[in-house]
């Protein structure tokens, strides 16, 4: 066969010339099978290079290593799905708790959203709280004022992500990235001090209701139920970066041009990542209004979104894992729980109290910490650690995947990428 | 019929005119070369031909079709392949994954579905892969195919960008200086690689090159620009010998072999030149 | 609100030019800072207020004189500029733009986190005016003597800026900027007149934030997003003056603070909430989308 799938056959007049060129037909549903025929082809003087990347593919690890493994696996899946439970658990963990790791969850969906815009497509955007926040009046008006369901409701909210992200997206096409970092803060702006102060959207000063549906009103199952979204966002985002959209955004994140010459539509690509970060954060949005079952537009403010910019950096652009625990570390940071986790602990084994060093001693109430703490990480991780958490749990997360222990995993060595000269 | 055509092709960048009444003619098969001192309008040429930049006046035909407006995408999609001057890949990722991503228009699926996770969409990944590996396998590339482009020196980097334009699927080549950095003997190894390839998948080639002797060696047909106008054009020997060509650009290269010309793969195409003048102006 | 329209109109541009004398000064850093280095600095605003801060601290806490605050006031802000240069703008000099951007959004962050950290007793400040002064203009307007303070600082900062820039620094700072690699061969330190343009910068900032905080009761984040929130409109009337143009800062902010108070029209206002922010948002995108280079270059941006 040609390596053309299209049917790649010269001209009329041509063929007839020639009897050089194989022009197989492309048999239906056997490509896969066959191989391109040998040909000769000269081979072009290598430079001296050793090839790196191969050398650990065929590492497997030993019994023993998979045994370690699987219970790293298991006392992550007891952390993730017991412990907030009470579930074979040496701590007890009260409702509060459990409401805040439904929080962190969320948070994480947020996380993952931003990374889908500022990581794959690299579109800063400093309003995202106002996605998220219209995403959470929404379904909490179509529950409440509509009287729909809640799935429904969920859907919706979404969806309308989804359309203003996708129309704020036509507008990033026509400005470069600076610029558009402004209309996003403008527009984050415009939603917190207009939309938001819509009253039949927002019930005003005293927020507005967003009931559960019946299934999930204890605060576990809603947990779940965080969870589970989470579980798809997850799933929706390793799709997309191994599958052809991921790989759309990763050249024209780079390099426009050579997108575009590999036949990459810029736009509609980018596009497309507005829509699916709008998506996610509508997604999160109504998770969050039913979360905390009265949603206040005083939440929406520049500070939120200011911190899930931060929360995604510092978890590291492009590692999904990384961008869940740094959002999960923040919103638990933000909420105070985190703190009050780490009391006991700090407690028992260094007979110190975390709370009243940094309360007493340092002067710092707690619903502050996140704010002063987190802008040090952000500064730290972008100077010094350029791939955030992700790139320190990196070593370990290649171990669980059964790859060998390699401490300088997930290194980001940034390549000064230069416009092609075209 | 000519694969593509270039008809009165003019540029104008505020009062700098880049381009003027550029006219060029690829065939079947062809092997056109381009040559020309720097800044002469070489790239800017290729820029409107792949569409990064529209002419100010003048058509771009695609076999009968013109092309002039159609965004860079939608050409490559057509069969217009490209390399830029400087390599243009993805170069913060393996070269595995730019041959899957220069494989985007053949992926069988749309890419709701590939984020959906639809079963058939894992198929189809591992479709693309294995032809990346074939088409790595066929530049001999295939030790290399898990390496960061970054990290791999410069020649390397080239044949990879060569590898990527095939996995586009191209009829048409067009390489922006496929030799640079390159030294006389690599360079005839390109010419030979580049005169296979024409041979293995019925391509026409479009050139620019530095390498006299290279673009003398395997093109069916040279333009010399200048100052963004054709300065002159015919085989490789009439260009070669054209006194303005020489006084503008190449006089050392007289001393070159003559016989060079017909050296390791004959063109496959009718007789170049028959249906044009030899002469520009 | 049942004034006749010219009157509001008239009470609307007054409110508008005072108020733009602010985003103007916070214009001017930001202008100052793009042409020096390409970043647009989100920690323009913070630099004012953590200078306010200061002021207040001296003023209010440490009982030291008027003068004696502001100055204090002002060395934080510069000191906070430099440190920003040092600390952050330097290591990531080769950075990307946008995490850069990112960056100086950290900057601010960090400073609203140690307003907080420094006032958590008391959430809402206040400062005294440098004169408490007010009067009543003919159409009806109230203008305190230290929003005339600060148009006048603002003209006088303007002018010169103007000056600065033709003398021996100011022209190296051009070079500097324009051909850094040249620069540094005939003699001039790049990284000195990077430190200076932060520190220029963040004195406009530190001007701005301290003049503009007795205007109204304050607290942590006051000029980023607070009561005079003009982190946004200075990037406006930056816009407007295409990024470059110093003048085309200076009316650049003017015009938005107008556009801004316009909004507060009888005929607006009550329509929608938060008539302000909307135009605002409405009136970035338009320039952006229509005339991206922006209205108020001037001929060539050399001042």
């Amino acid at each position: 066969m040609t390596i053309s799938s299209r049917s790649g056959s010269p001209g009329p007049d041509a063929a007839e010339e020639t009897t050089v060129i194989p022009v197989v037909p492309a048999q239906d549903g056997a490509d896969e099978t066959t191989t391109l025929p040998p040909i000769d082809v000269p081979v072009l003087e290598d430079e001296e290079f050793e090839p790196q990347a191969d050398r650990d593919a065929t590492f497997r690890p030993s019994r023993a290593g998979w045994a370690a493994r699987s219970a790293v696996w298991l006392v992550l899946a007891w952390f993730v799905l017991a412990f907030p439970v009470n579930f074979l658990s040496p701590f007890t963990l009260g409702v509060s708790d459990v409401s805040a790791a439904s929080e962190a969850a969320i948070f994480a969906i947020v996380g993952l959203s931003l990374n889908v815009l500022l990581g794959y497509a690299g579109q800063i955007s400093l309003g995202h709280q106002a996605f998220v926040g219209i995403g959470a009046f929404t379904s909490a008006y179509v529950v409440v004022d509509l009287e729909m369901g809640f799935w429904f409701a969920v859907a919706v909210a979404s969806g309308l992500g989804l359309v203003q992200a996708a129309i704020l997206g036509a507008v990033s096409l026509r400005l470069t990235g600076l610029y558009f970092a402004l209309v996003t803060l403008a527009f984050g702006n415009f939603a917190q001090q207009t939309v938001f102060a819509i009253p039949e959207l927002t019930g005003g000063e005293g927020g507005k209701e967003a009931p559960r549906p019946a299934m999930f009103d204890s605060d576990y199952s809603y947990y779940f139920l965080c969870l589970g979204f989470l579980a798809v966002v997850l799933f929706l985002d390793w799709r997309l970066t191994r599958s052809k959209a991921g790989r759309a955004l990763q050249a024209l994140r780079e390099n426009p041009r050579v997108a575009s010459s590999y036949g990459i539509n810029v736009k509609a690509y980018t596009l497309l990542a507005f829509a699916v970060s709008g998506l996610f954060a509508g997604l999160a949005g109504a998770l969050m209004a039913h979360h905390d079952e009265v949603i206040v537009n005083q939440k929406f403010g520049f500070q939120l979104a200011l911190l899930f910019v931060l929360m995604t950096v510092v978890g590291g652009l492009r590692s999904r894992s990384g961008v869940v625990i740094g959002s999960a570390f923040f919103a638990l940071l933000h909420s105070g729980h985190l703190l009050s986790l780490l009391e006991p602990v700090t407690q028992t084994i260094f007979r110190f109290s975390l709370v009243d060093f940094i309360t007493g001693t340092i002067g710092l109430p707690i619903e502050f910490v996140a704010l002063v703490i987190g802008p040090i990480l952000l500064l730290l991780t972008i100077t010094m650690y350029p791939g955030g958490i992700g790139q320190q749990i990196a070593p370990i997360r290649e171990w669980m995947l059964g790859r060998r222990f390699d401490r300088h995993a997930g290194k980001v060595t940034e390549v000064e990428v230069n416009d092609v000269r075209a | 019929m000519s694969v593509l055509e270039i008809d009165d092709v003019s540029i104008h960048f505020g009062g700098v005119k880049a381009l003027q009444h550029i006219a060029l003619r690829a065939g079947e098969w062809e092997i056109v070369g381009i040559i020309g001192p720097n800044g002469a309008g070489k790239t800017t040429l290729f820029n409107c031909i792949t569409g990064f930049y529209t002419p100010t006046s003048g058509t771009v035909r695609y076999r009968g079709k013109d092309i002039s407006n159609l965004p860079v995408h939608a050409r490559t999609a057509l069969g217009l392949g490209r390399t830029f001057q400087n390599v243009g890949l993805v170069k913060n990722t393996t070269v595995l994954e730019n041959l899957c991503t220069a494989q985007h228009l053949q992926v069988a699926y749309d890419p709701v579905s590939g984020i959906l996770g639809l079963p058939a969409t894992f198929v189809e990944e591992s479709r693309v892969a294995v032809r990346a590996r074939q088409i790595l396998e066929l530049m001999s590339l295939e030790h290399i195919a898990l390496e960061r482009v970054a990290d791999l020196p410069y020649g390397m980097q080239k044949r990879v960008e060569i590898a990527a334009v095939l996995a586009t699927d191209p009829d048409v080549l067009l390489l922006d200086e496929p030799g640079s950095g390159m030294g006389p003997e690599e360079a005839h190894d390109l010419g030979d690689l580049l005169l296979t390839l024409r041979k293995e998948f019925g391509l026409t080639i479009v050139m620019i090159d530095h390498h006299v002797p290279l673009v003398t060696r395997i093109s069916d047909y040279v333009y010399c620009l200048n100052f963004g106008e054709v300065l002159a054009q015919g085989t490789p020997d009439v260009v070669r010998r054209h006194p303005e060509v020489v006084k503008a650009y190449m006089g050392t290269d007289e001393t070159d072999e003559p016989g060079e010309a017909g050296g390791a793969g004959s063109p496959a195409t009718p007789q170049p030149g028959a249906h044009r003048s030899e002469e520009y102006a | 609100m049942n004034l006749p329209l010219y009157e509001q109109l008239a009470l609307a541009l007054t409110a508008g030019v005072l108020r733009g004398a602010v985003y103007a000064l916070v214009a001017l850093g930001i202008v100052l800072v793009f042409r020096g280095s390409g970043i647009f600095n989100f920690a323009q605003a913070e630099f004012g207020t953590t200078g306010l801060f200061a002021a207040y601290w001296a003023l209010e806490i440490k009982g030291w004189g008027y003068p004696t605050s502001f100055l204090f006031g002002m060395g934080v802000a510069i000191a906070l500029g430099l440190l920003t240069e040092r600390l952050v703008i330097h290591p990531l000099r080769d950075s990307s733009r946008v995490t850069l951007l990112v960056g100086t959004a950290g900057v601010a962050l960090a400073a609203i986190g140690f307003q907080f950290w420094w006032f958590n007793e008391t959430l809402v400040m206040s400062m005294p005016k440098i004169n408490e002064a007010f009067f009543m203009t003919p159409w009806g307007a109230v203008v305190t003597v230290q929003e005339l303070i600060t148009l006048g600082v603002l003209a006088v900062v303007a002018v010169g800026l103007a000056l600065f820039f033709r003398s021996p620094s100011g022209l190296a700072i051009q070079a500097a900027q324009q051909e850094p690699v040249a620069s540094e061969l005939v003699g001039i330190s790049v990284r000195r007149v990077s430190m200076l343009t932060w520190g220029i910068a963040a004195a406009l900032g530190g001007l701005a934030g301290i003049l503009a905080g007795p205007y109204l009761t304050f607290s942590a984040g006051f000029l980023s997003f607070g009561a005079v929130g003009a982190l946004l409109p200075g990037f406006m009337a930056a816009v407007l003056a295409g990024m470059r143009s110093m003048p085309g800062a200076v009316a650049g902010g003017l015009l938005v603070g107008c556009i801004e108070q316009l909004s507060s029209l009888s005929i607006l206002d009550g329509a929608v909430p938060g008539a302000g922010a909307l135009v605002l948002f409405v009136f970035l995108l338009g320039v952006l989308l229509v005339r991206p280079q922006g209205i108020f270059v001037g001929k060539v941006a050399t001042a």
